[in-house]
């Protein structure tokens, strides 16, 4: 039976990894591009995901009221109006009015073991980048909703964030926390919500 | 493509390749675990997640069950060995785990598959001899992981996961252990489990007799029974007799007495060190085999 070998030519001595390593660095400056930090008058801060033409996804249970704030990375903090919620899903689309707001693009899934990035506001820090990789894909439980589920060490506040593959595409919105697993919506079902709030996945 | 990109994808397909090795094994009550395709039939797991002899289950890869035989086990290393008509299902590739160094990124793989990544955080010799070797992980093992692979960045299997009894430990067996122990296995036909004939309780020992001995460790075991005709008792062991190393190895508790009581190690005579009435006295044991 054939089998592939991958071998990491430049993995032999140390500094070899510099490409790894800088590239993370360009990586966590794309995400914080398109990470919004999201405060509403009765939760706590969360994080969102921007979207073509002035749209923001967020957790429903990071924006409990109509509105909420949404602040930006170049540091505007603009009004976020409540376009339409899916308590179920969890999932809440905000719409902001502004210019030259960039937007996520996303991929649907990334296969188990491949590397993963979150940015959020975890317990307050900006703009902070966690890594991981993917563990499964499915319900956590059988007959259950269906994750991305992420070997990585998120908190509170990454709530609404995005977890993107190596490559930057959002591959999921950062949900739950279960002990050390993090769980993300999958970028399908945020596009369905989205389709049906009549808003064209990017 | 970016480095990032290559090295994800280098760690994503190292899990879809070992995964086409794993069995999901059903021997305990609750939670299941993991096994590893190791070589031709013989799938390995950890020790502690077999707790039936019989009516043993694995899933195969593709998700159809198949049922094994225990073929033999090794507790004092957490390893257990079962017997199963593998089918088309290929022997994971085996890596040098020699070779692995604290700081090499690593991947855990469980049924599913399931994956975590992580380092080595340390490669402990241990007590007893280099063949007692286990990796430290720094990784989270999931509920289920205990008994699957410890993958490279390769993906080639350099150990065998375990969270231990306790399920609060991140450990590795490495690889050459499990070879060690398969090639006794498939040498002699099944798993030889030593045997002394003796019961022990820890002892404390008094510092002047720690100086006068030049002994580094605070305890030792004592022994509280001898059984008749056994290896202990044709070696002249006797009660009352202070055990401080056996084979080389110190022996601070009864857990150090079954670490080197290995199953390669039946048939050999291993020197004791006993302080039998404040003396010291060199005794030879040759290590008998449990009956099966």
């Amino acid at each position: 039976m054939s089998r592939t070998t991958f071998t990491f030519a430049w993995a032999s001595a140390p500094g070899e990894l510099c490409g790894v390593v800088t590239d993370l660095s360009y990586l966590v400056e794309r995400l914080r591009r398109i990470t919004a930090e999201v405060a509403d008058s009765k939760a706590s801060l969360g994080s969102g995901v921007l979207w073509p033409a002035g749209y923001v996804v967020t957790n429903a249970h990071v924006v409990r009221g109509s509105r909420a704030v949404v602040r930006l990375v170049d540091g505007r903090r603009l009004e976020g109006q409540v376009i339409a919620r899916d308590t179920d899903a969890d999932l809440v689309l905000l719409r902001v009015l502004g210019t030259g707001i960039p937007a996520a693009s996303v991929s649907d899934s990334a296969p188990v073991g491949s590397l993963v990035a979150a940015v959020g506001h975890p317990l307050g820090v900006r703009g902070a980048l966690s890594v991981g990789i993917v563990h499964a894909v499915g319900p956590v439980r059988a007959g259950g909703r269906s994750w991305i589920q992420a070997d990585v060490r998120l908190a509170r506040g990454n709530s609404g964030g995005p977890l993107a593959d190596a490559s930057g595409q959002v591959i999921g919105l950062n949900t739950m926390v279960v002990g050390p697993l993090a769980l993300a919506i999958p970028m399908r079902e945020v596009a369905c919500f989205l389709r049906m709030a009549g808003v064209r996945a990017s | 493509m970016s480095d990032l990109v290559a090295f994800s994808n280098g760690l994503a397909a190292a899990v879809q390749q070992t995964s086409q090795s794993i069995f999901g094994v059903t021997a305990r009550r609750r939670t299941g675990s993991t096994g590893v395709h190791w070589r031709s039939g013989l799938v390995v797991t950890a020790d502690h997640t077999v707790q039936t002899e019989d009516d043993i289950l694995l899933t195969r890869p593709d998700g159809r069950s198949v049922s094994a035989t225990l073929a033999g086990r090794d507790p004092t290393v957490d390893l257990a060995v079962l017997r199963v008509d593998a089918g088309d299902v290929p022997a994971a590739r085996i890596g040098d785990s020699s070779a692995v160094q604290a700081g090499h990124i690593v991947l855990a793989i469980g049924e599913g598959p399931r994956a975590s990544w992580g380092v080595v955080s340390s490669v402990a010799s241990g007590r007893g001899g280099a063949s007692r070797a286990v990796f430290d992980l720094d990784l989270t093992l999931y509920p289920g992981f205990s008994g699957g692979p410890l993958v490279d960045v390769s993906g080639q299997v350099i150990g065998i996961n375990t969270s231990g009894a306790s399920r609060s430990q991140h450990l590795a067996i490495p690889a050459a252990v499990v070879d060690g122990l398969l090639d006794g296995l498939q040498r002699r036909g099944h798993i030889p489990r030593p045997y002394l004939g003796v019961s022990t309780q820890p002892v404390r020992l008094p510092d002047a007799l720690r100086q006068r001995f030049s002994l580094e460790q605070a305890s030792a075991v004592i022994v509280v029974a001898v059984q008749p005709a056994s290896p202990a008792a044709e070696g002249g062991l006797m009660i009352g007799d202070v055990l401080v190393a056996l084979g080389g190895a110190s022996i601070a508790d009864p857990m150090d007495l079954r670490r080197v009581l290995q199953p390669d190690r039946v048939g050999e005579s291993l020197v004791a060190s006993v302080i039998r009435g404040g003396e010291p006295h060199d005794l030879h044991l040759r290590v008998g085999e449990r009956s099966r």
